[in-house]
C-alpha cells in the first residue's frame, strides 16, 4: 500500500459535505464531483489532515468497514488514484507531520459492508472555465496600462 | 482564483490606479454636462449609480428600475456609490487597466484583490469594474456604451454587486426567484435547466418576480431573497413556443438570431416585480415535457447544493470558499425540492404557489 502523503489541492478545489454526500468542485477544469459512502469517508480523512497516506486511510477505515484488508487497500488505492488524476488532491511531499492515528467522524462499533468508492464526475459546466478563464493580476498588473507587457501572464 | 498577497508597492500602485479612474470619470462628466445620480434600495441600504454617460445610463438603468427609491430617500447617505461611464460616447481617455497578453481568451477575466480593493477587467468586453469597499465607492468603465452585450445590459455591474453584497452579508447566486410577500422560492440549476421558464411563467400568476438568473440571498436573521435585476432572458425558441405572449414585449426582438430574448419585467408588469421576500424553499427544476402537469417532488439537499453551488462559483468567477460554505448553509436551512416541469407552462406557478402555501401552513 502507499506511504505517499496527500492533501486537498486548495485553492483549486472547493468541497462541502451535505448529509453524507461530498460535492467537490475543481475550479481549474470546471468539473464537479459527487462522492458518497466509503468515498466520502476517505475524502473526510484527507480533508481533515494536512497530509495523509493511503496506509493511514486504510488503517482508519478498517475500524468501520467489514471487509478484507486487501479489498480495502484496493479500494483506497484506486480512489486516491482517481482523486490525483482529477486534480483534487496533490502530493503533500515529505516533512509534513500527520496525527498518526486518523479519527473518523463515525464510531466503529458496528462495522458496515465496504463498497468500492466511486467519484461521480460532472463536466457540463467546463465551458464556463474554458471560455471565461479567470486570471489573477498581481502587482505587476493593474493599474499598468495595456501597452506595457505583463511578464509571465498566461492566457 | 488564487488570492494574491498584498505588498506596500502594490498598494501604492493601487492609489495611482484610483486616481486614473477618477480622472477619466471627471473628463466624461464634463463632456456629458455633469452626472446623473440614480438612487436604489438594495440589501437594506441606498446605492447610487452615478452616470457620466447618458448613453450608458439609457442601457443599464432599466435593469434596476424596480429598485428605485422614492423622494424620502433623496438625502440618505448612500452605502455605495458606483461611477459609470464609457469612453466612446464621452471622449474620455480610458482609465488604467491591467496589462494583458495579446492572446487572451475571449471571455477572460483578470482579477485583482487587495484589502480593501477589488478589480475585474475583461479585455474581450473592454470592461473594468473596481470596488473600494471600505470607502463605499466603485467604478464601472466600458469602452463603448453602444457596444454593450445584451447580457451585460440585462445584468449590469454583476462583479461590483457581488463583492459589495458580501459586505452586507448577502451572497449573489446563480438562480431565479419567484414568490409572495410572505415567502418565495429560489430556483437553481445550470443554464438551460428551466430557471427562466419558471420565473417568466410567473408573470401571469399570483407569484411575484424577483429575477431569473442572478439574485442575492442572506441567511441572517432569516433566509431572504434580494432581487437585483428586473430583466429576464430566455432562449428565443422557448419564448416563442412556451411564452408567446411575451414576444411583443421583448427589448431585442430584432436581434433574436444572435441574442437571447430579453424582457424588462418592471416595464411591462410593474405590479409583478418585487424587491425580495423571505426564502421558503429551494427548487431544482427538471424538464419533463412528456407529462402535462408540473409536480413538486422530493430531492436531497446535496442535489440542491450541486445544482446551486458549482454554477454560482463558476459563473461569478471571483467567488471563493466562503461563498461555497454559505450555499451549503443555505441548503441546510431552507427546505429543498425537485420541480418536474410539465408541458403545461401555465400550471408551473400554481404548483409553486401550492408548495409555498403548504410550507407556510396555509391550506
Amino acid at each position: 500500500m502507499g506511504s505517499a502523503r496527500f492533501r486537498v489541492k486548495t485553492p483549486d478545489v472547493m468541497h462541502e459535505s451535505i448529509e453524507g454526500e461530498v460535492i467537490i468542485i475543481n475550479l481549474v477544469s470546471g468539473t464537479y464531483y459527487s462522492v458518497r459512502g466509503s468515498g466520502a469517508a476517505i475524502w473526510g480523512l484527507v480533508q481533515d489532515a494536512e497530509a495523509v497516506s493511503g496506509d493511514e486511510i486504510v488503517e482508519a477505515l478498517s475500524t468501520i468497514f467489514d471487509c478484507s484488508r486487501a479489498e480495502l487497500e484496493r479500494g483506497v488505492m484506486q480512489f486516491l488514484d482517481d482523486l490525483l488524476r482529477e486534480g483534487l488532491v496533490a502530493d503533500a511531499g515529505t516533512g509534513v507531520e500527520t496525527p498518526g492515528t486518523l479519527k473518523l467522524s463515525e464510531n466503529g462499533q458496528t462495522r458496515r459492508p465496504f463498497e468500492m468508492p466511486t467519484l461521480e464526475k460532472y463536466t457540463d459546466m467546463q465551458d464556463l472555465v474554458l471560455i471565461d478563464p479567470v486570471h489573477q493580476v498581481d502587482e505587476a498588473g493593474w493599474p499598468r496600462r495595456p501597452d506595457a507587457a505583463m511578464p509571465g501572464a498566461d492566457a | 482564483m488564487t488570492e494574491v498577497a498584498g505588498t506596500e508597492g502594490a498598494a501604492a500602485e493601487w492609489a495611482g490606479g484610483l486616481d486614473g479612474l477618477g480622472e477619466s470619470f471627471a473628463v466624461a462628466a464634463e463632456a456629458s454636462g455633469g452626472v446623473s445620480d440614480d438612487r436604489y434600495a438594495l440589501a437594506g441600504a441606498t446605492v447610487v449609480l452615478r452616470f457620466a454617460s447618458p448613453a450608458l445610463r439609457e442601457r443599464l438603468s432599466p435593469a434596476f428600475a424596480h429598485l428605485a427609491t422614492g423622494p424620502d430617500d433623496a438625502t440618505a447617505p448612500p452605502a455605495l456609490t458606483v461611477h459609470l461611464w464609457d469612453s466612446s460616447s464621452t471622449g474620455a481617455e480610458p482609465p488604467p487597466r491591467p496589462a494583458v497578453p495579446d492572446n487572451y481568451a475571449e471571455g477572460a477575466l483578470y482579477h485583482f484583490d487587495r484589502p480593501s480593493l477589488r478589480a475585474a477587467y475583461q479585455p474581450g468586453l473592454e470592461t473594468l469594474s473596481v470596488l473600494d469597499w471600505t470607502a463605499g465607492t466603485a467604478w464601472h468603465w466600458v469602452a463603448d456604451a453602444f457596444d454593450q452585450p445584451y447580457w451585460d445590459q440585462a445584468c449590469p455591474i454583476r462583479q461590483i454587486l457581488f463583492w459589495w453584497l458580501g459586505s452586507r452579508n448577502y451572497l449573489q447566486v446563480h438562480g431565479a426567484a419567484v414568490g409572495t410577500p410572505t415567502g418565495g422560492a429560489l430556483v437553481v440549476g445550470k443554464a438551460g435547466s428551466g430557471k427562466s421558464t419558471v420565473a417568466l411563467s410567473s408573470l401571469d400568476s399570483q407569484l411575484l418576480y424577483a429575477g431569473d438568473d442572478y439574485v442575492a440571498v442572506t441567511l441572517e436573521p432569516v433566509p431572504r431573497v434580494q432581487s437585483l435585476y428586473s430583466s429576464g432572458k430566455i432562449e428565443p425558441d422557448h419564448v416563442r413556443k412556451l411564452l408567446p405572449h411575451l414576444v411583443p414585449l421583448l427589448s431585442n426582438r430584432d436581434r433574436l438570431d444572435k441574442e437571447k430574448a430579453v424582457v424588462y419585467v418592471r416595464q411591462h408588469f410593474p405590479e409583478q416585480v418585487t424587491s425580495g421576500f423571505p426564502l421558503s424553499a429551494v427548487l431544482v427544476p427538471k424538464v419533463r415535457g412528456a407529462r402535462r402537469e408540473t409536480r413538486v417532488v422530493e430531492t436531497s439537499r446535496a442535489a440542491a447544493f450541486a445544482a446551486l453551488a458549482p454554477s454560482t462559483i463558476l459563473q461569478l468567477h471571483t467567488a471563493g470558499p466562503d461563498s461555497f460554505a454559505t450555499m451549503a448553509r443555505l441548503v441546510h436551512q431552507v427546505p429543498c425540492f425537485g420541480l418536474e416541469l410539465g408541458s403545461d407552462i401555465s400550471a408551473i406557478p400554481e404548483a409553486i404557489a401550492d408548495l409555498l402555501d403548504r410550507l407556510s401552513g396555509v391550506e
